[in-house]
């Protein structure tokens, strides 16, 4: 095994700004994450499946235990983990070019390598003809590309994804499920050649598919519950509506059932 | 064409009123009608008038860039650090409360009676709104947004100059219209009570001479240029803030 | 963001410390170049603070101004409120006169003042106009705003229940724009203050040494400036000033919770 990601012992509390109180949103996290593989996590409302990928991030610091990124603490964010938001914050006064640029500019990539670079994406993602449309008027769909070909200027190591298929329709989502198996080069090569993924999302269906492995989280506090090995052939476009991913996604949901219920009953009105 | 026609029934009134109250009081001192005001107008235009809307130009230029640079720096500098803004915060909050115009008599005292008074006017009218109007838009920039810099590899100063400072601008512009209407009060009772060039100045100056035809002439110079100096920085905002989905008002 | 949180007994005591370092500086220079009574020290603005004040100067200056500052803001409310509605409801109005009335409203007030002292003379009345016309613009811009807000079905309701005109300005126009209103006022009443000083200070200008009685707190200022020559007491009617208008401001915003704690702006 090649670990990429290694939780040791992760805990995180957070301070209610509300009331004081203290949540806890993650405890007693042990988990490795091999280079290579695509990771989901799946879990019940507050599980901290958002807070965990933000410790992988480096946007957080756990409050107990170590997060390390290839054998050294997280201590910050960085371009080697590209992060995929949930409603693609993507930069509004940039246009999509400006967007995808970002990084390689941040980090100092000279110009005409950079304007290849961004022109490839674009191509890539599908966006070509949008370059200097702002966000604002953009679909959904394009947004996501957009965030997507932005996180991939920088040819990350990992690929932090929160929910990024969430807000688009199941048509489009579909679409971009498969262009995103594309992308990190699903059934083709060997796990050293691909980017890690830890991909977050609701979708159990979803998470079955595009995975490797898939994390369950249970929640109050949140804690692996289990890990679901997806041993199916790749590519897995052809599986989507197979009885092999109708099978693991009934035994995963078996898993969260009862806590998603339980979630949905409490949840305080917004 | 009839979307021109009701703005201009509405002038149309106007100016009959005012032709009816002039005719009323019948002294072209008292009341100047708006022929002669006309006439005042032509007759400014060939001498005085451009210089001294030249002075005024310059005068609101000189202290609105100054007092907006300032108050962008400070608000940048509080934005970064908890502990300037404990500080700074209050001292602002104290000032707020004194408009510009308590401050002329000590500007005089200050600076004499002349140019230095309408600019360090100006410039204290504007560093307020702009350093509130910043600093507040800093602290409402979308965290998110912050962290997707972060994670792309951006630097400390990168994140600032080219996350939140794009970020701030709408809150920026905001401020900045706000305190050019109060900027161009602090001008107009700067040049009259403290000044020597400029056309709040002239203003007085041909009340001197008792030709209140080119003093109301003179007045409406001011309205007329109050506004358009709001129509330039709204024009500029809607060029600069291009970006912002058609419901964020930029009006 | 640095790391730390700023405490937030740091937060009461930072800057008072700060203002008193700095005032202690100050002081000290204002000392060292023998130049007190020159410029403004802490000391010297403490002291004639304490005199203006006792002797009542700086009281009957402030009510006049005062005075005027509320008959101003009546006026402008009486005329500008009216004048909003009927914008705000009758749209070819607002289409007809929104440009006249922006034209007007881009004339800074002070500007009219040497055809207000042709008007209405030196004495007061005056710098009332400029007051007025100062007060007269934020009634009108807010009260059209707010009756363009009031729901349209809510008066079609009310006039298909048989309401006449005036009962429904009464019972659903007037209540419907009250919160916005008070925000107008608000402001109309802080235009007013700020426009009160300018004018006085204008006119004192004017009749600066004449050895007419003071009206008002621009013209002491005048007065203090060029014959009396008190620049402590210039510091001190300044801050005076501010705290009249924090002490307006937030009076009229504890005013607006109270008379209407649905609203806050």
């Amino acid at each position: 095994m090649n670990p990429i990601v290694e939780l040791k012992h992760v805990g995180k509390v957070y301070v209610s700004a509300r009331d004081g109180e203290a949540i806890e949103a993650l405890a007693n996290i042990d988990f490795t994450i091999r280079r290579g593989e695509f990771l989901t996590v799946v879990g019940p409302s507050g599980c901290g499946k958002s807070t965990l990928l933000s410790l992988i991030a480096g946007f957080n610091a756990p409050t107990s235990g170590d997060v390390l990124f290839q054998g050294h603490p997280i201590t910050a964010p960085g371009p080697e983990r590209g992060v995929m938001f949930q409603d693609y914050a993507l930069f509004p006064w940039r246009t999509v070019a400006g967007n995808i640029e970002f990084g390689p500019q941040a980090r100092g990539v000279d110009a005409a390598h950079t304007r290849e670079r961004v022109r490839k994406l674009i191509e890539m993602v599908g966006l070509r003809g949008f370059e200097h449309r702002y966000p604002h008027e953009l679909s959904g769909g394009m947004r996501q590309r957009c965030a997507l070909a932005r996180m991939l200027a920088n040819d990350p190591t990992m690929w932090l994804m929160d929910e990024p298929l969430a807000a688009v329709d199941l048509q489009t989502r579909i679409i971009l499920q498969d262009e995103l198996l594309r992308m990190w080069g699903d059934g083709i090569g060997t796990a050293g050649d691909r980017p890690t993924v830890v991909f977050v999302t609701h979708g159990i269906d979803e998470a079955v598919l595009l995975a490797d492995r898939v994390l369950v989280l249970g929640r109050r506090p949140g804690r692996i519950k289990e890990v679901v090995d997806v041993a199916l052939p790749r590519p897995r476009t052809a599986l989507r509506n197979g009885p092999e991913v109708a099978r693991l996604t009934a035994q995963v949901w078996e898993l969260i059932h009862d806590e998603a219920v339980q979630a949905i009953n409490e949840e305080a009105p917004l | 064409m009839a979307r021109l026609f009701e703005p201009l029934i509405g002038i149309a009134c106007a100016l009959a009123a005012w032709e009816i109250a002039a005719r009323v009081a019948g002294n072209a001192t008292l009341v100047p009608s708006p022929a002669t005001v006309w006439n005042a107008l032509v007759a400014m235009r060939g001498s005085e008038l451009p210089r001294d809307i030249a002075a005024s130009i310059v005068h609101l230029v000189v202290g609105y860039a100054a007092g907006a640079a300032l108050g962008l720096v400070l608000a940048l500098v509080a934005g970064s650090s908890k502990w300037f803004a404990a500080v700074i915060d209050p001292f602002a909050e104290f000032l707020r409360p004194i408009s510009p115009i308590a401050w002329i008599p000590l500007a005089i005292l200050m600076f004499g009676v002349g140019g230095g008074v309408p600019v360090f006017l100006i410039f204290y009218a504007a560093l307020f709104p702009i350093f509130v109007g910043t600093l507040d838009g800093i602290r409402r920039v979308d965290p998110t947004l912050v962290n997707a810099g972060r994670a792309l590899g951006a630097s400390r100063a990168t994140l600032a100059l080219r996350v939140i400072f794009p970020a701030t601008l709408p809150s920026i512009f905001a401020g900045a219209r706000l305190s050019l209407g109060v900027a161009w009060m602090a001008l107009v009772a700067g040049e009259i009570v403290g000044g020597d060039a400029g056309i709040g100045w002239r203003i007085l100056w041909y009340q001197e001479f008792f030709q209140m035809d080119r003093v109301l002439a003179a007045i409406l110079i001011v309205g007329a240029l109050g506004l358009a100096a709001d129509t330039l920085l709204q024009a500029l905002q809607r060029r600069v803030l291009r970006w912002l989905p058609a419901s964020e008002g930029t009006r | 963001m640095s790391g730390s949180e700023v405490g937030r007994g740091a937060r009461v005591l930072l800057p008072l410390a700060v203002a008193l370092v700095l005032c202690a500086v100050w002081e000290v220079a204002v000392r060292m170049t023998h130049s007190h009574g020159l410029l403004p020290s802490p000391t010297g603005v403490v002291e004639s603070g304490a005199i203006l004040t006792s002797s009542g100067v700086i009281v009957e200056a402030m009510s006049g101004s005062l005075k005027r500052v509320l008959i101003g803001f009546a006026i402008g409310g009486a005329l500008g409120i009216p004048t909003g509605l009927a914008i705000g409801t009758v749209p070819a109005l607002d289409r007809a006169f929104r440009p006249v009335l922006d034209g007007l409203r881009s004339i800074a007030p002070i500007a009219w003042i040497p055809m207000a002292i042709l008007w209405l003379g030196v004495r007061g009345d005056a710098a009332l106009f400029v007051v007025a016309y100062a007060a007269v613009f934020p009634f009108i811009v807010n009260a059209s705003l707010a009756a363009r807000l009031v729901d349209r079905r809510l008066i079609a309701a009310a006039r298909a229940l048989g309401a006449g005109p005036w009962t429904v300005v009464r019972t659903v126009l007037l209540p419907g724009s009250i919160p916005m209103l008070f925000t107008g006022a608000r402001i109309a009443l802080a235009f007013a203050w700020a426009s009160i000083i300018a004018a006085e200070l204008a006119i004192g200008i004017k009749i600066a040494g004449q050895g007419r009685s003071v009206a008002g707190i621009g013209q002491l200022m005048v007065e203090t400036l060029y014959v009396r020559r008190d620049v402590d007491a210039l510091v001190f009617y300044m801050l005076v000033i501010g705290a009249v208008s924090f002490l307006i401001d937030a009076g009229l915003r504890r005013l607006q919770r109270w008379m209407l704690p649905w609203s806050d702006r």
